[in-house]
């Protein structure tokens, strides 16, 4: 019963709405005051040599031309080369080599998440209104309204200064090549596919407070989620099985009601994760760990436009794609939403 | 009920038992204490390799010293590259770099390059490799040429604006015609951009030369990691000068100074850079690290837009509001006394600085008199346009324009302040829109002229210059926009164009005497200060040498 | 519960007073029994009262500019300073309270505006229905894919830097809008449903009375809702984007402009006061709006709650 028709048609509208992302963000940049030949060429330029690299890129053609080129380059994944951060090297390249850092972090929010935030939920769920209930719910509302880049520091100043037991900043040390041994680009996963023990001990003591602060935040929203998710299924299952059954089918109920219950949490576990790829920017910002989040941050504030523009919209479509795989299996589980 | 919980609550035990697991042993791992893993850099006596770790406030992705104005690059590209004069370590004095000889008479500079000199790839550097190098870096017609989207500013600046001809002679003679004479070129020659790259390299790579570095230098590339933001460098055993004496050299990136000061109180980095008031402190408490300082060679100013405030355009109000500016509580209290009041723009340590001119005395009653006579007693107002972001000549911009703004108010002139971040700021400026506005500069060759020509003489023609005005538009014909005064005096733009054509060194000198002189009390700018150059350095590193103007010397270094 | 016995009790309660209006009404009864969301409702007021005392009774050029050479500079807290003192020797205690001032204004503004326009929006897709609502979805859905920092950074770019925090609410509303577009789509698409609209409409009355009259009310809940739990967002995202240096210029007490001067300059020199009290006071008001918003959800009707975020 899959729903064929469904997910063409929400394709099918994926076109329009990524034009009109595309567009969204030709216009932001067009409309940011900045002149991009100027910071290409710095202080030292004399203005014909500012003159120069502005006819160079194209920017004294008419506005209509240059979106036009605009479309056509996005539509091949063209994002140009960056202006500033890293001249003559393309877009894509730089993105790709920085995504693993902030995949990186990621994934292991996300593993804290699930590894913790899903028990803790669950146990909240089944002890409701108890004591345990309201700590658990209280802690997770903390999680998510505690600011990480006042945790972090924070954490930092503790285990790094004043303890000295963990590192100050970046990903491994400095002692180590690891992009000699290179897979992934992550480093925990490099080490240790390497076979590199100290080089993975390394790396492990470095992302353990950057994986920690942003799995508190990540088992925080997990927490709650599986909490409501489990109350709903189990009041509803509960009600119509004991009517049934009697008292005793209560265990049965939970264990059922757990299965279904994990059923959004699993989808919204999906979406979480682009959030956390957004959460990133800050615990790498604190952490001084440069991914995706840091090179955005950069990039929009020495004005290399290329760098937004190319990071902006490999984020929308990653995000409407991940939107849609979410809405398709949802509908698959639920035919109710089909309608 | 019960065994629906004890599942519950045994998962939840096993979770939080495992995370329990992990914190301890990763405590244990630490072994020491300084948050290092274990194994700092290791320093060659036991056979390990000596591994120097110089810690930075940014990384370079490029390689290529043709690509990039950048300081950043140029601290990597000055360990692999050579140029042909170098700078004294630590001095703006010259000496021997590619070029055994050299000399420059009239339009005329005549070199006489060492033999037996190895690029990384084993070529033998000649002439030729120098040629190759200017013309992919300024000649369109070269079959090499980088292209115009890629080569830096510095083409014409260092090099293009001022070469004719180059002959070479044999592989090691090279005569350089001039377009004109000036005085400048040798020190020129010595910046970074005016490295050389192996003409073999340049026809190998490219526009990817980049990435892949041949040069000359005492350390080849190993890594360029742009994941991580770390360059790492192994030493080059056939470097014909000094040294190299450590194995390996890798640039770490760590973006907040206080981190990076923090990273070198632990043990984590050797040598750091990019010290701020806040960190050198934790740079000078800490043990086993020391905090070193030098002169600078740079200037940080308040710039007037002359052509754009008619008040500015009576001297008297501009040295009423240099005399109502308390430039030395700027530098005591603000910049925490790592700088010196400046009087000029030339720094003490520049040929032609007048040592005789003080710097304006803080005297709010001598600016509220000067701006009477001026007709301006009521005051006025103006906007002061200034960066947000800390840069080495000015290390607290708005604390510093706070400052500026009260010590005016005190003579009734408004001052509003207008942040920006740097980029916008610098276009900005660029184009003449500000009143006023902070900037400062850094100094390219250690040359006067790279500060008085460049920053103050406005390059347009005689025709765009009117009679009697010290001032001109910023829309002028080829104006220099460097000149963010607006400032056109006659008198200074002679001396310091005659001065550009001396070679003579006395003679250069009294003719910048002059010009500062001038500059002094004509006052286009308030002189705010000149900044010491800072670095952290670990005790275990020994023979490094501060430099204020190219390095760092990594090739002097070595680890104990 | 259903939109007739709600409107049934209203009805029958308007003559009564608040009190029993409040005992009456299902929803208010249920959310002030919840100890949590009272806990929030007070951390809230309190902020509210200190946002308001700082702005009356405090001069913000006093507070934003340097006191070098009148008070110590990096003084530790102490009887004196309970919050100690920063790098320019001003004291951290009415800076933080006047911080308060700015979150609860930024954030209200920031709120407010994206409810409005987020309303206008849901509203008139949930009605309109098929063309219109679909491209207003869609748009949405693009929107809401971003997390909502990104977009903001993206979009606090096009806005000049002399704006300072203004710059990041106006970023911060047209990013939240399509939430709120989203919850009242789905909260007027619920009441729609009912017959009772059609009822009217089959009779004669113009469109916006109908939704204003009628759907609107109705939405009112889901919308208070999610208000407040946007609200706790907005202030965190107005000082993330201070913290990354897009909002609030330099010298303005902001809490997100406070932490990143607290991280970047003082955090390892020592003094983890600058970071610690504006950071714990940001922590508290949003963990406040967060267990309101808990609260409120769980009072509200299980249909209405789905569509909440």
């Amino acid at each position: 019963m899959f729903p064929k028709r469904f997910v063409l048609k929400r394709l099918l509208l994926l076109v329009p709405v990524l034009l009109g992302v595309a567009t969204l963000v030709f216009s932001i940049l067009h409309l940011s005051p900045g002149d991009p030949a100027l910071t290409i060429a710095g202080e030292r330029a004399s203005q014909e040599f500012v003159e120069r690299i502005r006819a160079d890129l194209g920017l004294n053609d008419p506005i209509w031309v240059q979106y036009i080129d605009f479309l056509g380059k996005v539509a091949r994944f063209n994002f140009g080369e960056s202006y500033v951060i890293n001249r003559n090297t393309t877009v894509r390249e730089i993105m790709a080599n920085t995504l693993p850092v902030t995949l990186e972090l990621a994934l292991y929010g996300q593993l804290f998440g699930v590894l913790f935030g899903i028990p803790l939920g669950v146990l909240s769920a089944v002890k409701q209104d108890t004591l345990t209930d309201h700590a658990t719910r209280v802690g997770a509302l903390a999680g998510i309204s505690v600011p990480i880049f006042w945790s972090g520091p924070l954490l930092i100043l503790l285990f790094a200064q004043v303890l000295g037991v963990l590192p100050t900043s970046g990903r491994i040390s400095s002692v180590y090549n690891v992009a000699a041994i290179r897979t992934t680009g992550m480093v925990t996963v490099d080490t240790l596919i390497a076979g590199e023990w100290e080089m993975f001990r390394s790396a492990v003591k470095h992302m353990f407070l950057p994986s920690i602060v942003i799995g508190v935040y990540s088992t925080a929203l997990i927490s709650r989620m599986m909490r409501s998710s489990m109350l709903e299924v189990v009041r509803q299952d509960y009600m119509r099985t004991a009517r049934a059954k009697g008292q005793g089918a209560k265990i049965t109920v939970l264990k059922h009601g757990f299965r279904n219950a994990l059923i959004p949490v699993v989808t919204i576990i999906g979406i979480q994760f682009g959030g956390l790829l957004g959460g990133a920017v800050l615990t790498e910002t604190v952490f001084a760990i440069g991914g995706i989040g840091t090179l955005l941050v950069e990039a929009i504030r020495v004005g290399d436009y290329p760098i937004v523009q190319g990071t902006v919209l490999t984020f929308a479509l990653l995000f409407t794609l991940v939107n849609l795989a979410v809405d398709v299996t949802y509908s698959y589980l639920d035919p109710r939403i089909q309608q | 009920m019960s065994s629906q919980d004890d599942g519950v609550s045994r998962r939840t035990f096993l979770g939080a038992a495992g995370g329990a697991a992990v914190t301890v042993g990763l405590a244990g791992c630490s072994g020491t204490d300084d948050g290092s893993d274990g194994s700092d850099g290791g320093d060659g006596s036991d056979g390990s390799d000596a591994l120097l770790r110089y810690g930075r406030g940014s990384h370079s992705s490029t390689l290529d010293f043709q690509n990039s104005t950048s300081g950043e690059v140029a601290k990597v590209t000055e360990q692999i590259y050579d140029t042909l004069i170098n700078f004294e370590p630590g001095e703006s004095t010259l000496t021997d770099g590619l070029a055994s000889d050299y000399s420059l008479d009239g339009q005329t500079a005549s070199l006489t390059l060492k033999e037996g000199v190895t690029f990384h790839n084993g070529e033998e550097f000649t002439a030729q490799d120098f040629v190759a190098t200017y013309r992919r870096f300024v000649d369109s017609e070269y079959e090499y040429y980088a292209g115009d989207d890629y080569v830096s500013a510095y083409g014409p600046f260092t090099l293009g604006s001022w070469i004719d001809d180059i002959q070479v002679d044999g592989d090691y003679e090279m005569t350089i015609q001039l377009t004109q004479t000036y005085a400048p070129f040798l020190r020129n020659l010595a910046m970074f951009a005016a490295a050389v790259h192996s003409e073999a390299a340049i026809e190998e790579f490219g526009t990817d030369l980049s990435e892949n570095a041949v040069g000359t230098g005492p350390f080849e590339l190993d890594t360029l990691d742009d994941t991580n933001e770390q360059i790492r460098l192994t030493a080059y055993d056939d470097y014909w000068g000094d040294g190299p004496q450590v194995d390996e050299v890798v640039f770490v990136t760590v973006g907040e100074n206080s981190t990076r000061a923090q990273s070198l109180a632990s043990g984590e980095l050797d040598v750091i850079d990019g010290i701020g008031a806040q960190s050198s402190q934790q740079v000078s408490n800490a043990d086993g690290v020391e905090l070193v300082r030098t002169d600078g060679i740079n200037v940080g100013y308040m710039a007037f837009n002359i052509t754009a405030v008619e008040e500015f355009q009576d001297r008297r109000v501009r040295q009423a509001i240099s005399h109502a500016i308390d430039t030395e509580a700027i530098v005591e209290q603000i910049y925490s006394g790592f700088a010196t009041e400046a009087s000029q723009p030339l720094p003490p340590n520049v040929l032609g600085h007048n040592d005789d001119i003080d710097p304006y005395e803080y005297d709010p009653e001598r600016a509220q008199s000067l701006l009477e006579e001026a007709g301006y007693g009521d005051g006025f107002s103006f906007e002061l346009a200034t960066f947000q972001n800390p840069r080495g000549y000015n290390p607290s911009p708005i604390q510093t324009a706070e400052t500026v703004s009260s010590n005016l108010g005190e003579v009734g002139i408004d001052v509003e302040i207008n942040q920006q971040s740097f980029s916008p700021f610098l276009e900005y400026t660029a184009q003449g829109r500000h009143d006023a506005c902070f900037l400062g500069w850094y100094t390219d060759n250690a040359d006067p002229d790279n500060f008085a020509y460049v920053l103050l003489h406005p390059q347009v023609d005689e025709g765009e210059l009117s009679d009697g005005q010290d001032w001109v538009s910023f829309d002028a014909e080829g104006y220099n926009t460097s000149n963010r005064a607006s400032w056109a005096n006659q008198e200074y733009m002679d001396l310091v164009e005659e001065a550009q054509r001396t070679t003579a060194e006395s003679d250069r000198a009294a003719l910048y005497n002059e010009a500062m002189r001038i500059a002094h009390d004509e006052a286009p700018w308030v002189y705010l200060d000149y900044a010491e150059e800072l670095r952290g350095v670990a005790d275990r590193v020994s023979g490094f040498q501060i430099a204020a103007i190219s390095g760092p010397y990594l090739n002097l270094v070595s680890l104990e | 519960m259903s939109t007739e016995t709600l409107r049934t009790g209203e009805a029958e309660t308007e003559s009564r007073g608040l009190a029993d209006r409040v005992r009456a009404s299902p929803f208010l009864s249920q959310l002030l029994s919840n100890r949590l969301a009272l806990a929030g409702l007070t951390i809230i007021v309190a902020m509210v009262v200190i946002a308001i005392y700082a702005r009356l009774s405090l001069d913000l050029d006093l507070i934003s500019q340097s006191q070098l050479g009148t008070n110590p500079n990096r003084a530790a807290p102490s009887s004196v300073y309970p919050f100690g003192t920063d790098g320019q020797a001003r004291a951290l205690l009415p800076r933080v309270a006047y911080g308060a001032w700015y979150a609860m204004l930024f954030g209200t503004v920031t709120v407010g505006t994206s409810t409005v326009l987020g309303v206008g929006l849901g509203i008139v897709a949930a009605y309109y229905g098929d063309v219109t609502d679909n491209v207003i979805m869609r748009t949405m859905d693009v929107l809401l894919a971003f997390p909502s920092l990104l977009l903001a950074l993206a979009l606090v770019s096009i806005f000049p830097d002399e704006l300072g925090l203004w710059r990041a609410v106006a970023a911060l509303t047209l990013v939240y809008t399509p939430r709120f577009a989203r919850v009242v789509r789905g909260a007027a698409l619920t009441v729609l449903e009912n017959e009772y609209v059609d009822a009217t409409a089959a009779l004669g009355a113009t469109d916006p009375r109908v939704l204003v009259r009628h759907v609107l009310p109705n939405c009112l809940a889901p919308i208070t809702v999610q208000s407040t739990l946007n609200f706790g967002l907005a202030i965190i995202d107005l000082a993330a984007l201070s913290f990354l240096g897009f909002g609030a210029s330099a010298g303005t007490p902001s809490w997100g402009l406070m932490l990143s001067n607290g991280v970047s300059q003082g955090l390892l020199t020592g003094v983890w006061w600058w970071s610690f009290f504006p950071g714990l006071f940001l922590a508290l008001t949003v963990l406040g709006f967060n267990l309101l918003g808990d609260g409120m959800r769980d009072a509200l009707d299980p249909r209405m709650r789905e569509a909440v975020d």
